[in-house]
């Protein structure tokens, strides 16, 4: 077995920060705690973690919640990965934190467990979606549009689009690995791909359904 | 470090003296005595003061860049801005552009779109700040030329009547000073009120002074001559203008404060309703638990159910319309949630308005959460999705999961309610054992929206 992995956990609640300590299995190693904005800023500058657990309503800074913190952390987005984690799915808290620079979204009813998963999977560089998310994101680049050309920002090429369905339909990532013949290390590109369209893409009906929902 | 070069806001004339005190970490005092003395040597210290009154900012308007300049959800300007150079949050960042001393690498290198982004809005704030300032410096360069033109038209032998220029020159700069006390933010409040802002207010405006003057011309060109009526216009318009000039402050002050009480109170009747709602809804709910901590089924299924309600509340996308598919299908697996105790997630892409046909869809999708809730157990995923031509219910649950050939003839739940009511409205519902549980999909066509995208 590998070294656990280091994490800093950031949410103003002490008690969902101590509840959530407890629950996350040993492959985790929480070496840090913070509060605040501010706090959080410090800490990650400080421990380095390979990935920050981060609520995306945050007291302090100047309001911007987690979506600040990973901007004053931009410096460290080559080595420490952020995982947003909330009570609210919310089209506009989901989004905003993704366009920010966190490699996945994850609500506080999931267990332990899963957590630990997207925890794992977020540091290996890969990407954790909830179903949710992927229902966002099929919202927002339309669920037919389909890429000519796979690195194509504006469009989900055909597969990202079945791989984003299955997820809303509440597949795991091995599930929908199994439902397309394909290895789980593919689907996970897929995933990837996708989470880096979302974050980079300007496509004008993105924009319109962001600012419909006044997310940019 | 010096501190910033700001006129802050305890002032005797334009805070100039104390705003520069502060940057070079003198005393207030020699300053002061300098710009006299420098204003001996023929003028040349009212000439700095002049100047650096133009050309500084007031603090209130420093802070108020430096804020406009992040905005928390303006996700892509910061994270652009934080490629030119990280900035530990509480420190002021400068406000020309940064170098990217701190930068890594590889960053600006890889994707120089983001640097041009960078440079776009501190750009755009900087164009703004330079206009606002030309407007300042077109004034006063435009009555420099024309004291300058008054001064060689009297040295070429005109009579230039200095005696009517002079009182006009101390009004026109008491007015000035009057305005300067007031901050930008209600500076623009009166241009906004006045509807100056923008060319064609400017033009408007304007247009109706000329017209009021042309008015009061014509109405004492009759009784008085010409040679009294001009100093007397000009007489009148200048009283009028320094007046307006000189209690303007004060007017505003008072539109100012009404309008803080007036969002205060809004503020509060927001409160008061947020309070009532808690009130009626958590607060309840709380109640009910500690009553019921015994049964961890009802607690559960209780914090389930508020949950979704405040969920609801909070969360509720404002642009849906009710009582459409997307609010159906969450009110039936609210429904089913409080019923069984099992959690249900709805995820839903696109909606439509009710229609017969969907009466049918949800029917069906009720039909087949609740054999999930009953059957299976654990959580439950319903995924809908509603696309040009064609809508699909997924209700996916994970329980051992059953054949439809294994079902006994009598049992009509399965054929009745869902296969054959979807077929009776044009649409179909399979089901199919994933080897982790079920999925039942339920799928409606519609050709008259056409089938294409």
């Amino acid at each position: 077995m590998t070294d656990p992995i280091r994490i800093v956990v950031v949410d103003d609640h002490a008690i969902f920060r101590s509840g959530l300590k407890a629950d996350l299995d040993s492959r985790i190693d929480v070496a840090a705690e913070a509060a605040t904005v501010e706090e959080a800023i410090a800490v990650i500058h400080e421990v380095r973690p390979a990935v920050v657990l981060l609520d995306v309503h945050l007291p302090g800074g100047r309001g911007g919640g987690g979506a600040e913190v990973v901007a004053g952390c931009a410096d460290l987005l080559a080595t420490t990965r952020f995982l947003a984690l909330s009570v609210s799915d919310s089209a506009e808290d989901v989004v905003t934190v993704i366009r920010a620079g966190a490699r996945g979204y994850v609500t506080k009813t999931f267990s332990g467990a899963e957590i630990s998963d997207a925890v794992v999977r977020v540091a290996g560089g890969d990407a954790a979606f909830s179903p949710r998310l992927a229902g966002f994101v099929l919202d927002a680049f339309g669920t037919a549009a389909v890429a000519s050309v796979d690195d194509e920002l504006d469009k989900l090429s055909a597969r990202e689009l079945e791989v984003m369905r299955l997820i809303a339909r509440g597949y795991s990532y091995k599930e929908v690995a199994k439902e397309l013949f394909i290895s789980i290390k593919t689907v996970e590109t897929h995933v990837s791909a996708v989470l880096r369209k979302l974050q980079l893409s300007s496509r004008h009906e993105l924009t319109r359904w962001a600012v419909d929902r006044r997310i940019l | 470090m010096y501190a910033p070069l700001v006129r802050p806001a305890d002032r005797i004339i334009a805070g100039v003296c104390s705003g520069l005190a502060a940057h070079l970490g003198l005393s207030v005092k020699v300053i002061r005595i300098s710009m006299v003395v420098l204003t001996l040597a023929s003028g040349a210290g009212l000439l700095l003061y002049a100047w650096l009154w133009l050309l500084v900012p007031t603090a209130d308007e420093a802070a108020r860049a430096e804020n406009a300049a992040f905005n928390p959800r303006n996700i892509a300007g910061n994270f652009a801005r934080n490629f030119g150079g990280p900035r530990p949050a509480g420190i002021p960042a400068p406000p020309g552009p940064q170098p990217g001393t701190g930068a890594p690498p590889q960053r600006p290198a890889d994707n120089p779109a983001a640097t041009a982004a960078a440079a776009g809005p501190t750009g755009r704030t900087r164009t703004a700040e330079l206009m606002q300032r030309g407007g300042w410096e077109i004034a006063v360069g435009a009555a420099l030329v024309l004291a300058g033109g008054a001064f060689i038209a009297q040295l070429a032998g005109f009579n230039v009547p200095w005696e009517t220029w002079l009182p006009m020159l101390a009004i026109v700069t008491g007015a000035v000073l009057a305005w300067m006390q007031l901050d930008n933010s209600r500076r623009n409040g009166i241009m906004d009120r006045a509807g100056a802002t923008g060319a064609q207010g400017v033009v408007r405006l304007i247009a109706g002074l000329v017209f009021v003057v042309a008015g009061i011309f014509i109405l004492i060109s009759g009784s008085i001559s010409w040679d009294v009526m001009w100093p007397t216009l000009l007489a009148t318009l200048a009283v009028l203008a320094g007046v307006g000039l000189v209690l303007a402050p004060w007017v505003v002050k008072y539109w100012t404060d009404l309008e803080a009480e007036r969002s205060g109170r809004i503020r509060e009747t927001e409160r008061a309703e947020i309070a009532a709602h808690l009130h009626d809804s958590v607060l309840q709910t709380l109640a009910l638990i500690q009553n019921r901590a015994a049964s961890e089924q009802d607690v559960t299924r209780l914090a389930r159910a508020q949950e979704r309600e405040l969920r609801e509340w909070l969360y509720r996308d404002k642009r849906r319309e009710e009582g459409n598919l997307v609010d159906r299908i969450k009110a039936v697996a609210a429904e089913i949630e409080d019923a069984y105790g099992q959690p249900i997630d709805v995820v839903a892409v696109g909606d439509a308005p009710m229609t017969e046909q969907y009466e049918a869809l949800i029917h069906a999708t009720r039909e087949a959460m609740q054999n999930a809730a009953k059957h299976a157990g654990g959580s439950i995923s319903v995924y809908l999705e509603k696309t040009r031509g064609s809508t699909d219910v997924f209700v996916r649950d994970r329980g051992p999961g059953f054949e439809l050939a294994n079902v006994p003839a009598d049992r009509l739940g399965v054929r009745e309610s869902l296969i054959r009511r979807m077929q009776r409205h044009g649409g179909e519902a399979r089901i199919r054992n994933t080897g982790n549980g079920t999925e039942v999909h339920l799928s409606l066509k519609h050709p008259e929206e056409g089938n294409h995208s």
